[in-house]
């Protein structure tokens, strides 16, 4: 019965629409699933050479080690953050003579064979092939990755414990977030070393292999937990992630005084914040808020500058980027009832254009604390805020006449690619890499400060001109109304 | 057959359903009619487990629904799209539900042949996901899989609703000729008065939650049921 369970269950994958109607972004997704592969394989294989190289007085398995630990709470959080709880799955099957438990189990299991438990395998089963094996022996070295294997999918099922038991709530999983961030600083300080910790923790497995039974008991412990929590509440209702249903239904006051617009606006944000892929949008873009870190303070990208202005329009257009590029599919549920109202295509944009301008200084502001890595970051990220207000947004409205496919707004956005085309990566790349490009020309004649005056100049000059250009987009809009009416129509 | 006891279920402290005693016989045929938001697709629910009675019990044969699985064995149902699995086609669905209760494929074949008519040669050979088919069709493939296993005890959720007028009809008929050629025991709601007095001999009328009335079907039903919900 699980078998025809899990039969059903990849059915239900290799014919979802989303995976059947494009075939370029299936191959597309084939090529970035292969090319990560690929870099997590060559990296498992060679972590040691460059761990020993990085760090010549420690074994590469020590530090190994002794990031563990840290990395299994990093995984906790982005679980947190994007993982998804299998339920709704059964509701089919309930009022069928399948055993209760079966389903329960099914529920569970399907929820192993997920990106987020597999990923790790690249990186871990390469290095304990290259390192452990070698200084330890197969024995132990299995033993280590079984002990890998077992907190990992400890974290998986402890994921779906906590999420179904807490339901979604962003500010847990933000404190969770600064929690671990705060155990980074207290080892970096000295204070505390979680770095040290896991260090013994997992050295110590490695001398006594049979300590692999107290993860293995941790994961049989919470899929227990699991199981009697799902047993007890097998109701598709109590399924559910409990979310807060009591509507609230307040207008923004100070929204009021923009008029029409300010009511368009209104509308847009309550879009916004009562769905869950567009709520996720708005995570998303907070988390790439920490995207600086990977660049900033180290010389090799301090000292140029097309990596930084890369990285400052990735950061103030993230907003743009990944809400921006299913614009006007947010409102394709109810397009129709949109053309047939007295709102002019105009006002529908600016409305638009009026919620990514506050939305973009607000994220510009927020990256203004990585200036501490040098003034240079401040100049660079306002030139990008203006080009991404000026330039960018223009060009993603140029291209949102085109988004023809319609969004589901009710599921989380993350790995999800309904409503997700060929030409979304066609338009995003080109905004991405458009500011490095006009830099270049500037950057090799010597006058760097210049090519950056010169991004910021072309979005000031955009800002200035927005009302034509907004005229200019509502035209292109009034052209292709009637292809983009039919296609969100179609389920 | 069903019995309900003392049955409660509300939503932050409004009461969608209070319903003290129902009894259903064996072989007995019960609607249920009533407006929106009477309860009766609650109620549907709460019969087949689905959801969790704030208060009270049912019992199927005897034993709580909620406490055993035996009564899976002996019912079909259907109540809406969220009983098929949408991504199968119908004939995998037919051949997933005939599985589960040990039917063979010529069984199978077999079972469905009376269904034929009703089918309207729209459901079988169709190459298509069930989700692709239209309501009514989906609504089809619903009611004969909840027919397939032969079931003593069938629930069916409005399976007029969504139907042109000649499955109305085949159904209708299909519906009788079950109850007359096996005694099966049903229990529908439907909106549609005069379906509901042709295929049932007993009307119970739910309101805001309760039961309201509890009738025998004669030739004055029709009349006594539109009085009622004239308003």
């Amino acid at each position: 019965m699980l078998l025809t369970l899990l039969a059903h269950q990849w059915k239900a994958n290799s014919r979802s629409p989303v995976f059947q109607k494009s075939l370029v972004l299936n191959i597309i997704l084939a090529l970035l699933i292969l090319y990560f592969g690929a870099i997590f394989l060559f990296l498992g294989f060679n972590l040691d050479t460059i761990l020993a190289k990085a760090y010549p007085k420690q074994s590469p398995i020590d530090i190994f080690n002794g990031a563990l630990l840290f990395y299994f709470l990093i995984d906790l959080f982005f679980r947190f953050v994007m993982q998804e709880l299998p339920v709704l799955a059964v509701q089919p099957y309930l009022h069928l003579p399948i055993p209760k438990q079966k389903l329960i189990h099914f529920v569970l299991l399907k929820s192993v064979p997920g990106i987020f438990n597999l990923l790790f395998l690249l990186i871990f089963v390469p290095f304990m092939l290259s390192a452990i094996i070698p200084e330890y022996g197969t024995g132990t070295a299995l033993a280590w990755l079984f002990a890998a294997i077992a907190l990992t999918l400890f974290n998986n099922f402890l994921l779906i414990y906590f999420k179904r038991q807490l339901s979604n709530k962003p500010m847990l999983t933000l404190l969770f977030g600064v929690g671990v961030a705060g155990l980074m600083l207290l080892d970096y300080a000295g204070a505390f070393s979680l770095y040290a910790v896991s260090r013994v923790v997992f050295g110590a497995l490695l001398l006594q292999p049979w300590l692999v039974a107290v993860p293995v008991l941790l994961l049989a412990g919470v899929y227990v937990l699991n199981y009697n929590f799902l047993k007890a509440h097998t109701y598709p209702e109590e399924l559910r992630v409990r979310e807060n249903k009591q509507v609230e239904g307040k207008g923004i006051v100070f929204l009021n005084r923009f008029g029409e617009l300010g009511k368009l606006i209104e509308l847009e944000l309550k879009l916004i914040w009562r769905h869950k892929r567009s709520k996720s949008v708005v995570t998303m873009s907070v988390i790439f808020l920490f995207y600086g870190f990977i660049f900033y303070g180290k010389d090799t990208y301090m000292d140029g500058f097309a990596m930084l202005i890369f990285v400052g329009i990735a950061m103030t257009g993230m907003p743009v980027f990944n809400y921006g590029q299913f614009v006007p599919g947010w409102q394709s549920a109810h397009f129709d009832a949109l053309l047939t109202r007295r709102i002019s295509p105009y006002q529908f944009y600016a409305a638009k254009f009026w919620i990514f301008v506050p939305t973009v200084v607000l994220v510009y502001i927020l990256t203004l604390p990585y200036g501490v890595f040098g003034y240079k970051i401040i100049l660079i990220n306002t030139a990008a805020m203006l080009f991404n207000i000026g330039v960018n947004l223009f060009v993603v409205f140029y291209f949102s006449v085109y988004n023809k496919s319609r969004l589901d707004l009710s599921k989380s956005s993350a790995f999800n690619w309904q409503g997700v085309g060929a030409s979304k990566f066609l338009m995003t790349l080109p905004l991405l890499v458009l500011p490095s490009l006009i830099y270049a020309p500037f950057g090799f004649m010597g006058v760097p400060y210049i090519g950056i005056a010169t991004i910021g100049l072309l979005g000031l000059v955009g800002i200035t001109f927005h009302k034509p250009l907004l005229q200019w987009t509502a035209n292109r809009f009034v052209k292709h109304k009637y292809k983009l009416a039919a296609g969100f129509r179609q389920a | 057959m069903i019995e309900v006891r003392n049955i409660e279920k509300s939503y932050n402290g409004t009461v969608v359903v209070n319903i003290p005693e129902l009894t259903i016989a064996t072989g007995e045929a019960v609607g249920v009619v009533g407006n929106n938001g009477a309860g009766k697709t609650t109620l549907f629910r709460m019969v087949l487990d689905l959801i969790r009675p704030s208060k009270g019990e049912v019992y199927s044969k005897g034993t709580n629904v909620a406490k055993s699985e035996e009564w899976k064995d002996y019912t079909g149902s259907h109540l809406d799209e969220g009983f098929l699995i949408d991504y199968l086609t119908a004939e995998e669905y037919f051949k997933f539900i005939g599985d589960l209760h040990g039917l063979s494929d010529g069984d199978i074949t077999e079972r469905l042949l009376p269904f034929m008519d009703f089918f309207n040669d729209e459901i079988l050979n169709q190459r298509k996901y069930i989700r692709d088919f239209s309501k009514g069709n989906q609504k089809k493939i619903g009611v004969a899989a909840a027919a397939l296993s032969d079931p003593e005890l069938l629930i069916l959720d409005e399976p007029f609703a969504n139907l042109d007028p000649s499955s109305q009809i085949r159904l209708k008929n299909l519906l009788r000729s079950l109850r007359e050629q096996k005694r099966i025991t049903l229990l529908i709601s439907s909106h549609d008065l005069s379906h509901v007095i042709e295929v049932c001999e007993r009307i119970v009328v739910m309101e805001k939650g309760q039961l309201v009335q509890d009738m025998q079907t004669n030739e004055n039903t029709l009349s006594e049921l539109e009085t009622y919900f004239t308003v």
